[in-house]
């Protein structure tokens, strides 16, 4: 069932503009919508672009661009002539009392038609990314497939359309009638590589799973760089949800877990979070912490330092290596005094370590550092 | 059996007036199609998650196609599928047959049509996937100790339940042990208007089924059961158990049940998961005034690793119920020792599940003196540290007839502290910078006392 909500009309020139609606004429053609092309390339808004062919006449004419239940912003509508443009000026636009609509005021040379671009920003028609993920049994590798989800609640019926998904995606002749849902594949790559990656922060985790109620999990992400050597790049990586499955081994699947990625630009990494490990257990403890140097006003402690140990105990269950990366934070001003694993200080206060976890063996981090200064 | 789940095929060119109304029944808007045909269900696999109201469910059905162009029409009304994780795949031919889109038409619920070109002709088999709530499945244990309480049998079993709205008929049944990362609830999902919503508004949700249709499916699933009753009694021979096999994937565990399994909507099912004596387990008691007040707990301890029998795999958390064979043999009569619920047991890793109070081991600890010193003051005149000294005596009885071992953790606030213990007080021991322990082994029927003196450090004693 088409629905025809839109209206363009030619209008006789003898109508007075601007006028109330009821004493409008409005009748003369009613010309037919072609090569529709709606823009979902930008997130926040969507774009129609369609051309129409007007049946102009010698000098005056008045064009008529109605909607009725479609939401339409009135200041986006544009109107440019793509046959002729030397030969029809637009003179003005008017907007009539109390109506979803707008007339274009057109002069023309002479009696002629001419093909024109309605462009406008349409609510309630949008597009969602979906991406599904089937990683390989040892988890070197994904087949990755990306879905456009076209949402066409706008009250509008769209046949034969172009959709433009992104800067350099297209589908062609599409129908999308109003309500309807379609789910188009856009991309479909069989190998592309990632890296498993399993991440304690101190800051988020319990020290000491045993004494929480529940187990604690070590959450696990897959890493893919968005770039040409993953089969990818060239172009960013849509935001979107990411639905991630495992090859069984038995010709199935199973569904390891799912995470909202934000756009992924060409050339940086999509990390992709889908559960919480229990077979990696990290016990943290303060082993040590006192108060030294200290000075005083009076009876008032009003600057020391710190000693401290913190160890923490990592234990690997699994049968397989696992690349743990561990995040410990020191607040203020410290001085790492010893320290057992190597690590990168990604900012003032923060410590990254990677630490390579062998097969059902226990590793141990020791730090003893100092905070200074502490008021 | 009823069947809520629907297919079609759908091919333009034949005409066939009943099919017609097949469809038009289903889909109004579709019935220029021109012939239906309903693609039975050769197999179905149920991969069931514990962690989340989740079960991955794959339909395999042979579809005869024609070259060009074919829709496969799905419906689901009144189940509990997520719409949005449907998935049309080829077993073969993949390369012959093109999944152009998956479209859920407007002003129709419950309805997914996929548009197929295919260059294979004729019969193709096909999965199916996609997301269903209302299947689950829990573990439970039984474990039964020997007198002594030095070994106990344990046994497990797994419970699978159908609440989805749609009958499992012959399912090839899995089970997923592990915590998966959801970002929306499946019967959340299932029960939308439209499958992804609607732009710029939250989802809109459609009420649950009437209490009339959960009646009614109920009912039909009753007669169903009544109807097919006889699966059971039709087989006279004598049948071996299941055994679940197990397999890691990724970062969990996938229970696969031989065979295949019918699970009608509203029934459950209990299977046995596996069944092992003789593990070695030490009985642990554990007094812990912070946590546990003055109860003494009881824990029940083992390792899941080869040497305690265990090991294979993880177990899934669940309930195990303890008991405790009062003399040897098979037609012993059981004591009921308490139970405890307990979460996700790596491999290798060791276990203790919380039996509750055990108030045959009696633990106090007595303040039997406190007395301060050293004081040291500022040039104000005001105190700027001195030392405490605690005594506390600790009197310990275990009225078991069996051996008891006995943890005491103890907390010392001060930031610098020392303990001197006398009297014979297990083995001693620093936890970390505010905690440390007593772990003490003691025979049947014997009391133990000691007495520890615990010095604290404050203020400028502290540094």
């Amino acid at each position: 069932m088409r629905r025809c909500l839109f209206s363009i009309l030619l209008l006789c020139g003898l109508i007075g503009l601007p006028g109330t609606a009821p004493a409008r004429v409005k009748l003369v053609a009613l010309p037919d919508r072609s090569d529709t092309q709606i823009n979902l390339d930008n997130p926040t808004a969507t774009l129609v672009e369609e051309e129409r062919t007007l049946t102009l006449q010698q000098g005056r004419n008045q064009v008529d661009f109605s909607w009725k239940g479609v939401e339409i912003d009135a200041d986006s509508i544009r109107l440019n002539v793509l046959t002729q443009p030397e030969s029809v000026n637009l003179l003005s636009v008017s907007y009539p009392p109390a109506e979803a609509a707008l007339v274009w005021d057109l002069s023309s040379k002479e009696a002629t038609d001419v093909r024109v671009r309605i462009s406008y920003l349409l609510r309630n028609i949008d597009q969602l990314v979906a991406y599904k993920m089937i990683a390989d049994k040892q988890e070197t590798e994904v087949a990755l497939k990306s879905f456009s989800v076209l949402r066409n609640f706008s009250g509008e019926d769209f046949s034969e359309s172009r959709i433009q998904a992104n800067a350099t995606r297209a589908f062609e002749g599409i129908d999308l009638p109003h309500e309807e849902t379609l789910q188009l594949l856009a991309l479909d790559l069989p190998q592309v590589p990632i890296n498993k990656v399993w991440t304690f922060d101190a800051a988020r985790l319990p020290w000491d799973p045993e004494k929480v109620d529940g187990n604690v999990g070590i959450p696990v992400s897959y890493v893919i760089k968005n770039s040409k050597t993953s089969g990818l790049g060239g172009e960013a990586l849509a935001a979107g949800r990411v639905r991630v499955f495992q090859r069984d081994g038995q010709d199935g699947t199973i569904f390891l877990g799912e995470d909202d990625i934000p756009l992924t630009p060409d050339g940086e990494e999509m990390k992709v979070y889908i559960g919480d490990s229990r077979d990696i257990v990290v016990t943290q403890r303060q082993m040590k912490k006192t108060k030294i140097n200290i000075r005083r006003s009076g009876n008032r402690i009003i600057l020391y330092d710190t000693d401290e140990q913190i160890t923490a105990t990592m234990e690997n269950f699994k049968s397989e290596p696992a690349s743990l990366t561990m995040i410990q934070h020191i607040p203020g001003e410290w001085t790492m005094r010893d320290c057992n694993i190597k690590y990168e200080r990604k900012d003032a206060g923060t410590l990254e370590f990677q630490v390579e976890l062998q097969p059902n063996s226990t590793n141990q981090l020791v730090m003893d550092f100092n905070r200074l200064n502490v008021r | 059996m009823r069947q809520p789940i629907r297919f079609f095929t759908t091919h333009k060119f034949i005409a066939a007036a009943t099919a017609t109304i097949l469809l038009g029944a289903v889909l109004p808007a579709f019935a220029k199609v021109d012939l239906v045909t309903l693609p039975r269900r050769n197999a179905v696999q149920l991969t069931i998650y514990n962690s989340a109201d989740l079960t991955l469910v794959r339909d395999t059905r042979d579809l005869t196609l024609v070259e060009g162009e074919n829709t496969l029409q799905f419906s689901w009304a009144n189940t509990l599928i997520d719409p949005t994780s449907l998935d049309l795949r080829p077993r073969r031919q993949a390369d012959q047959i093109d999944i152009l889109d998956l479209v859920f038409p407007a002003r129709v619920n419950n309805v997914g049509i996929w548009n197929i070109m295919s260059r294979a002709v004729g019969k193709v088999t096909m999965d199916i996937d996609y997301f269903t709530s209302g299947l689950s499945w829990r573990a439970f244990y039984m474990g039964t100790l020997t007198p002594d309480e030095a070994t106990m049998q344990l046994q497990g079993y797994v419970v699978v339940r159908n609440d989805s709205g749609e009958d499992y008929e012959n399912a090839q049944t899995r089970l997923i042990v592990g915590k998966v990362h959801l970002l929306d609830q499946i019967a959340e999902l299932s029960r939308r208007q439209y499958p992804y919503g609607r732009p710029g508004m939250r989802p809109v949700q459609t009420p649950m089924a009437s209490p009339m249709a959960m009646r009614s499916l109920k009912n039909a699933v009753m007669m169903d059961m009544a109807h097919g009753g006889a699966a059971e009694s039709e087989s006279d021979r004598f049948e071996e158990a299941k055994e679940i096999k197990k397999e890691g994937l990724s970062e969990y565990f996938l229970y696969t049940i031989p065979g295949t399994e019918t699970i009608p909507n509203g029934w459950a099912k209990r299977l046995p998961s596996f069944d092992v004596a003789d593990i070695p387990v030490k009985n642990l008691y554990k007094y812990n005034e912070s946590r546990y007040g003055t109860n003494v707990i009881r824990f029940l301890s083992f390792k899941n690793d080869t040497e305690h029998e265990l090991g294979e795999t993880p177990i899934p958390g669940g309930t195990l119920a303890a008991y405790r064979a009062l003399e040897k043999g098979a037609d012993a009569r059981l004591s009921y020792e308490g139970a405890s619920s307990f979460q996700y047991i790596p491999v290798n890793e060791d276990v203790e599940l919380n039996l509750g109070p055990a108030p045959q081991v009696l633990v106090d600890i007595t303040r039997m003196n406190t007395t301060t010193k050293d004081y040291l003051f500022d040039q104000n005149g005001d105190i700027a540290g001195w030392i405490e000294l605690e005594t506390f005596r600790v009197r310990i009885n275990n009225t078991r007839p069996v051996p008891a071992k006995i943890e005491i953790p103890r907390n010392a606030p001060a930031p610098l502290w020392t303990i001197e213990n006398s009297g014979d007080c297990g083995r001693y021991q620093k936890i970390d910078a505010h905690t440390y322990r007593y772990t003490l082994e003691l025979p049947p029927a014997t009391p133990r006392e000691f007495t520890l003196l615990l010095t604290s450090r404050y203020g400028r004693r502290a540094e």
